[in-house]
């Protein structure tokens, strides 16, 4: 090789042949510097450490988030020689790594979310209350799911759940739990809400809850979410995108369903109380009844009084007009063959006519 | 009833009313005997539902694409 001479592409070629077949991905951690995105599509940043520093090239649809310069990262790239620029790895892949790297790019995230409006309480929707079917996405393996089912079983009965195995940590975790959730929003019959739910672990562990991807996905969701983390110190931004939170699995359980034991006292309480309405109504009636009775009957008796008051009126008028009133006065009555003699001339001499007065009846005869 | 169409918020939603229309006082006694015969057949609904009906957990056949 010594006496061989190369032209620049040549050996540019041959430096990258010798890089693909030596090293056709290598991953590289070290501090961010110099970070920045061109024509929102290349991102450009080195990495670095006490001594050295490489330059990185790749695009915006391998940030794992917001990124900025100080943080540890972990790359997965191929080493290139471009032939005009110089050297730099191509990136595969990037993810923050060590605690303080995570939380400032959970950080990042959560801020550049939020002001996209993904965590406004304003997008919150109510949950029915209690669902018919649930969507349940957590690993089938997990004390989780155990816990949940367990729950939901003690509280409620009659409730469909539809389970979606998934990965809840480790590579596979953030691309099974997007889909499970596009599943079911795509599905033609979806469920009424969706759980998504693990139990807690390291921050690490729980780290595809604070993804871009599993939270654009939860904020995305046509069926109202909640979300379930177990954990005590930080909120995943799942969380914070879902319509509800709940501490643990349990939990979720107990804010999805009722609870059975306290339903059937209200049940009751219910019953009873229907029973005592419809008791109060006849009661009502019935005394409406004796009151109408009471009425009907006072009503008649008036009439009847009042019948009678004039009933004796009349009477009085017509004793005051009785013809024995007159005899009492010392008048005579004569009668001819039972008829009243009202004129001489209907009497002549011989005929026998009949004397009524005041204390009886006398026969004469007319001279 | 079939599970599927119970509906256990729209019976609770329904007794409510019942009760409610039978707490006010201008309803008649024939209108208050069907409410109320209504509202227990509900109480019986409910109560059978919360007793009798058991969780069913299915689990969905999908392979969830690992390399996503």
């Amino acid at each position: 090789m010594d006496n061989v001479v190369l032209g620049v592409s040549d050996f540019v070629g041959l430096v990258n042949q010798t890089l693909e077949f030596a090293y056709p991905n290598i991953v590289i951690a070290g501090e961010l510097a110099n970070f920045r995105v061109s024509k929102n599509r290349w991102v450009y940043f080195d990495l670095k450490d006490e001594y050295s520093s490489v330059r990185f090239f790749g695009t915006v649809y391998m940030l794992p988030g917001p990124l900025e310069d100080g943080m540890m990262l972990q790359v997965r790239g191929a080493p290139r020689l471009h032939p005009l620029y110089g050297f730099s790895v191509t990136v595969q892949s990037m993810m923050p790594v060590g605690e303080g790297s995570l939380k400032k790019a959970a950080a990042l995230l959560e801020a550049k979310l939020k002001s996209e409006g993904l965590f406004d309480e304003s997008r919150k929707r109510a949950l029915p209350y209690p669902p018919k079917t649930i969507g349940l996405i957590t690993s089938g393996e997990s004390a989780a799911y155990a816990d949940f089912i367990k729950i939901m079983n003690e509280r409620w009965s009659g409730t469909e759940i539809r389970l979606a195995d998934v990965q809840v940590q480790g590579d596979a975790a953030v691309g099974q739990i997007v889909q499970a959730i596009e599943f079911f929003n795509a599905h033609a019959n979806p469920p009424e809400v969706l759980v998504i739910t693990r139990g807690g672990g390291s921050a690490e562990d729980l780290g595809a809850f604070s993804t871009e991807q599993v939270t654009r996905a939860v904020a995305a969701s046509r069926i109202p979410t909640i979300v379930a983390i177990g954990h005590e110190v930080d909120i995943s931004l799942a969380e914070l995108a879902a319509d509800h939170r709940a501490s643990t699995p349990s939990n979720a359980a107990q804010l999805l369903v009722p609870d059975k034991p306290q339903e059937l006292d209200r049940i009751h309480t219910w019953q009873i109380q229907l029973g005592q309405l419809l008791s109060g109504r006849v009661l009502r009636a019935q005394q409406d009844l004796f009151g109408s009775t009471n009425q009907l009957y006072e009503r008649v008796e008036s009439m009847v009084k009042a019948e009678n008051d004039s009933l004796q009126r009349a009477k009085q008028l017509l004793q005051a007009l009785s013809p024995e009133r007159i005899l009492e006065r010392g008048y005579t009555i004569l009668t001819k063959a039972g008829k009243t003699v009202r004129s001489v001339s209907d009497i002549t001499r011989g005929d026998e006519v009949t004397l009524r007065l005041r204390d009886g009846l006398r026969k004469a005869k007319v001279e | 009833m079939t599970q599927k169409d119970f509906d256990y918020r729209k019976l609770n939603e329904e007794l409510e009313v019942i009760l409610a229309q039978m707490d006010s006082t201008d309803m008649d006694v024939d209108e208050a005997i069907k409410h109320y015969q209504r509202g227990m057949e509900i109480v019986e609904q409910l109560e059978a539902y919360l007793k009798g009906a058991e969780n069913k957990v299915q689990k969905i056949k999908q392979q969830w694409d690992t390399s996503a």
